[in-house]
């Protein structure tokens, strides 16, 4: 056996070991959101047959309002976030004016504020303007958190698109408002990507927020929806495991297409870090 | 680039645009930030008159024993994260570089972090099922090898509560260290490897002498993001303990949640904030300092 072979066995056996024991807990709950609990309890370790897919309709009822306003929130976060910050990221990469530098610093700064250092009071604004439980407030700092983000991670790539390709458009009498709709924006799509999938990783894994300040039930997004769910559906093993199963379907979705963009999405902090 | 730069006439239309952006950011994050700054020094009580009390609320902070070992807390996880949580992940970026098929290496990449796919939320939730002392996966391992003796109540034994909570998505290869390990070590240049062969460097010694050196800046950096993301650190405390059993896995932050929504102490909950961001700050800073001298 030559040395190159042995040494891809060994490397290949160990890692084999370590992505078993990753993905574990997400085999076990595959296997058993299709079982009844004596099922359950019967073959605890291993598949059983015949699937129950009815915990999965049990699941769907409950896991449902959660899915359907996380979309809500972050597809409306997104929208927000779009609106403001690739304007602002092309002003900022693209004119020079008075106070460019301090403004941008002041936008900046916000990304070393973390957001649970300031909950209770942005919570007691809420409360101020009355829209606790409601989806606004969810909305709201999502907007303000990728907004800023957005801001810093688009001005550096629209910085380094090159000037050539606005001179034509310029010579041609296009203003500042033609060239940001019709050559930056579509130029801009990948950065714009990131900051999409950078929103709905936010919505799916800001935990505190809608848990302090949403009561309805189907105001829940998924992280908080679905602690509350675990605690309803406690030694329900089937229908648990198959809501788990359910809330993690988009991201799983998106990490399968989008691999690139998702994988960018979570080192955003140390891309922007840097 | 200087044609749109330097424009004859000054550009009004570009503070009209920034307008809304700072609006926004004006009510509902320098607002927020600055009045908890403020009311740390308040017994805050919104709706009602709050008197200034000083630096009370910080007064009380340093006699809070909760508050203390709370950062005792934090501190052990700390400690956990930057070693244990980073050797899986070094290790596993290691064998994927050694492997000589670019196709095997895709596919272990992809299922070791394939985990990365999953809400943290569930996560946390799966091990909580495996913590389950009846159903769990662990003690049903435990029953199942004949070592019933050693099955235990993980999550509800103040004992080992805190090495459950790090232990939660154990090996950490699906992990910001591993991508970050990964990436570093694909940038190595493949002449300093061959160069490291022909003098006759083994295996262990290439990864001192040439992969560890390579590796220091992003180490650096993955160090700061620790700091800064303990300090932070609670939805897994609040879903599997809430900080107990007997607060053996309070951490700052919950304490903080606790002084403003059970205590209703919004004051002293601004104090616990405006202590956490401070830190973060200070921690963010030093690293920035540090980051600037090394590159110069």
């Amino acid at each position: 056996m030559s040395r190159t072979r042995r040494t891809d066995l060994v490397a290949g056996a160990v890692l084999a070991v370590l992505a078993f024991a990753g993905l574990f807990p997400y085999l076990f709950m595959l296997a058993a959101s299709v079982k009844d609990n004596e099922q359950f309890f019967a073959g605890y370790w291993s598949p059983a047959w015949p699937f129950h897919l009815d915990n999965y309709a049990v699941a769907w009822e409950q896991v449902s309002p959660y899915l359907f306003t996380s979309f809500v929130v972050a597809g409306l976060a997104i929208a927000g976030t779009l609106v403001l910050a690739p304007a602002a990221a092309f002003v900022f990469a693209r004119f020079r004016f008075p106070g460019r530098g301090a403004l941008f610093g002041l936008i900046a700064a916000l990304l070393m504020v973390p957001s649970i250092t300031s909950l209770v009071p942005l919570f007691v604004l809420m409360r101020d303007l009355g829209i606790l439980d409601s989806r606004l407030v969810l909305i709201v700092p999502h907007v303000t958190a990728n907004t800023v983000f957005g801001i810093v991670i688009m001005r550096t790539y629209m910085a380094q698109i090159p000037e050539e390709i606005f001179e034509a458009a310029r010579v041609d009498g296009a203003g500042g408002t033609r060239l940001f709709l019709a050559f930056m924006l579509p130029l801009s799509r990948p950065v714009i990507g990131t900051v999409a999938l950078m929103t709905v990783l936010g919505v799916w894994n800001d935990y505190f927020w809608p848990l302090l300040t949403v009561q309805t039930d189907a105001y829940r997004t998924i992280p908080a929806g679905l602690a509350f769910f675990a605690n309803q559906n406690a030694q329900q093993w089937g229908p648990l495991f198959a809501g788990y199963v359910l809330a993690s379907l988009p991201l799983v979705v998106l990490f399968t297409f989008l691999s690139k963009w998702f994988l960018a999405g979570i080192q955003g902090g140390i891309v922007s870090g840097r | 680039m200087t044609s749109t730069k330097a424009r004859r006439r000054p550009p009004w239309g570009v503070y009209l645009v920034l307008l809304p952006t700072f609006a926004l950011l004006a009510a509902f994050a320098y607002y927020p930030a600055l009045n908890g700054m403020v009311h740390s020094l308040f017994e805050w009580r919104p709706g009602f008159e709050s008197p200034f009390v000083g630096f009370e609320n910080y007064l009380t902070m340093l006699g809070d024993d909760l508050w203390w070992a709370s950062f005792r807390n934090i501190g052990i996880i700390f400690v956990w994260a930057v070693t244990l949580m980073w050797v899986f992940p070094l290790l596993a970026a290691e064998l994927v570089m050694s492997l000589s098929s670019e196709r095997l290496r895709f596919v272990f990449r992809t299922l070791l972090i394939l985990p990365l796919a999953f809400p943290a939320v569930v996560n946390v939730l799966l091990w909580q099922f495996m913590y389950d002392p009846r159903d769990g996966v662990i003690n049903s391992l435990l029953r199942a090898m004949g070592l019933e003796g050693l099955a235990g109540n993980w999550i509800g034994d103040p004992d080992t509560a805190l090495v459950a909570l790090m232990t939660i998505g154990f090996p950490w290869v699906a992990s910001l260290p591993f991508l970050v390990f990964l990436s570093a070590l694909q940038n190595v240049p493949a002449e300093i490897y061959q160069a490291a062969e022909v003098d006759g460097a083994g295996r262990l010694r290439r990864f001192w002498s040439i992969d560890l050196p390579m590796m220091f800046r992003d180490v650096k950096l993955l160090f700061v993001l620790a700091v800064i993301s303990v300090l932070q650190y609670g939805m897994q405390a609040h879903i599997m303990t809430g900080g107990g059993p007997d607060n053996a896995t309070q951490v700052p932050v919950l304490r903080m949640l606790d002084a403003a929504f059970v205590d209703t102490s919004w004051g002293y909950a601004a104090t616990l904030g405006t202590v956490l961001f401070v830190l973060t700050l200070a921690v963010s800073l030093v690293a920035l300092t540090l980051g600037r001298k090394a590159d110069a």
